[in-house]
């Protein structure tokens, strides 16, 4: 990219049930990131607030955040997708050269105040999908799911594995809200199916959570922190809404998002060049299936490269070291939350989590059913 | 009376509401179709594909796809799920018993069409079946006319 932008601190909150409200969360995340910092709201010049009015009960639902998120009377914009887009949206103010710092906060309070479910089940075409009322979030994902093991001959014991190998990450995590210690890839095979082959380990849980991400300009990042990580490159993609014209055992849009986000930073030989990745994998399945998209695995290797850890914590290519979005989906924020444990890892604050070399990572967020629309960032430091 | 102890007040609140959505004619030509025992599609001008249902545009070419084609009501299942619970408005609960959903390619469509697969158990279903249509037995012009399918 032409001009640097940097991440300069993160905070967030996950858990199956915080224990808060919209208005406490938001104050919690954002003062606490001032505080962490060192710096009042006068010191963000720009804030871009994220979480879904639907789920907010409310539209138009920033309204009434702005004494909590520090925007009174300041430049504050909303967006209702993922807090990836967010990034971007807040990256590309900064590019501008309008604002020297701009502020993320997302928030999705799905595990305590409203099910996450009906987050996709009222994105469905209301005038048919949602009267034939055949497809919802889970039995399009199971539908993904079989098309991908379909398509490589996989057995549904990669899901296990996946899932084992993420809940095991997110058991270590302190900011993951399903934490099960001890988790084995037999106690994922005995939860009981919802759609198959998706049994109920192999989803994301309901629950509560939010993040909030200072970025800034080259120049002010340095005087803000001694640990800038910097955005290289970013890309966005979106697909048909319809499931029967999309080929659901890869993720084309994904694809596309990544090529705009590595020709950007650089990349050309992914596998290479990223040291991890922080992906939106909602379901166990699609934790290869967008890491193939993203070029990380070769297609039609997954199988191999799970059952040889080479994506565990210590493995050569390591996929959520954090324990991704299986430990916790907090509707709205969960690309934020991949942005923000990317940071944490380059950082080298990642505890239990830290990968061996963090040099440069690819964080992806989704929205929509079997991520209809996908939104790639590459980071470095 | 010294410093307030925050608690959340959590009262419960529904909301109800009618939308009318105008959404031009094509899902009622397809409901016109099933009040006639027809599947009907949709042609893209430009790249000849047929969506079903049908639907007014298409994504890879940005045109207006105006022709209406008949479709044949046998297919192949090409992917499916064993539903072993059910979700609405957002509360999951289990199912009276497994079953199946698939995505079915009718010969002469270019999409699949999510249908309810019965007359084969959820233990032998199988990609590759060849399926037919069972319409209920009084059609009026509605989402349940086309029941399910069933094999050949």
């Amino acid at each position: 990219m032409e001009k640097n932008v940097a991440i300069v601190g993160y905070k967030m909150m996950n858990a199956l049930d915080l224990v808060t409200s919209r208005e406490r969360l938001t104050f919690d995340l954002t003062r606490g990131l001032f505080n962490e910092l060192g710096i009042d709201r006068l010191a963000v010049d720009t804030t871009i607030l994220d979480s879904n009015d639907f789920l907010d009960g409310r539209t138009i639902s920033n309204v009434f955040l702005d004494p909590q998120a520090g925007v009174y009377m300041r430049d504050e914009s909303k967006v209702e997708m993922d807090g990836l887009n967010a990034v971007l949206y807040a990256c590309m103010r900064i590019l501008s050269g309008q604002y020297q710092t701009a502020m993320v906060m997302a928030l999705g309070l799905t595990g305590s105040q409203v099910s996450p479910y009906l987050h996709i089940e009222y994105t469905l075409d209301p005038t048919y999908d949602r009267q034939v009322k055949l497809l919802n979030e889970l039995s399009a994902a199971a539908l993904q799911a079989r098309s991908y093991l379909a398509k490589y001959g996989y057995s549904e014991e990669l899901l296990d594995g996946v899932a084992a190998q993420n809940l095991g990450n997110a058991a270590l995590n302190p900011y993951q809200a399903r934490r099960i210690s001890g988790i084995s890839k037999d106690q994922v095979k005995g939860s009981a199916y919802y759609y198959e082959p998706l049994r109920e380990l192999h989803c994301f849980p309901p629950s509560d959570g939010g993040c909030a991400v200072l970025l800034a300009s080259e120049e002010k990042a340095k005087e803000l922190t001694d640990k800038p990580v910097w955005i290289k490159g970013m890309g966005q993609s979106i697909e048909t809404y319809f499931l029967g014209e999309r080929d659901l055992f890869t993720s084309t849009s994904t694809t596309q998002a990544a090529k705009r986000a590595y020709d950007l930073a650089g990349v050309t030989d992914p596998k290479k060049q990223v040291a991890f990745a922080e992906i939106s994998s909602l379901f166990a399945h699609q934790e290869p299936l967008l890491a193939e998209a993203l070029g990380l695995l070769d297609k039609g290797q997954a199988a191999g490269a799970y059952q040889v850890g080479e994506t565990a914590i210590d493995g050569k290519l390591p996929i959520n070291p954090s324990g991704g979005p299986l430990g916790a989906h907090p509707i709205s924020a969960t690309g934020l939350v991949r942005l923000a444990e990317a940071a944490r890892q380059l950082r080298g604050e990642a505890g239990d989590n830290q990968v061996r070399e963090a040099g440069m990572a690819v964080v992806h967020g989704q929205d929509g059913a079997c991520a209809q629309q996908n939104a790639v960032v590459v980071l470095g430091i | 009376m010294g410093t307030l102890e925050e608690t959340f007040f959590t009262p419960t609140v529904p909301m109800d509401f009618v939308y009318n959505y105008r959404v031009g004619s094509y899902v009622e030509r397809y409901l016109g179709g099933f009040a006639e025992k027809k599947i009907l599609g949709s042609k893209c001008p430009g790249c000849s594909k047929v969506a079903v249902p049908p639907r007014m545009y298409c994504g890879v070419c940005n045109k207006k796809m105006e022709e209406i084609v008949e479709i044949s009501q046998e297919g192949t299942l090409e992917n499916f799920t064993v539903g072993h619970v059910v979700l609405e408005k957002g509360q999951l609960s289990p199912a009276e018993k497994p079953y199946i959903l698939g995505l079915i390619k009718l010969d002469g469509a270019s999409s699949l069409l999510l249908a309810k697969v019965e007359g084969v158990s959820p233990a032998q279903v199988k990609a590759g079946l060849r399926v037919k249509a069972v319409w209920k037995d009084q059609v009026e012009g509605d989402y349940g006319d086309l029941d399910h399918f069933e094999p050949v």
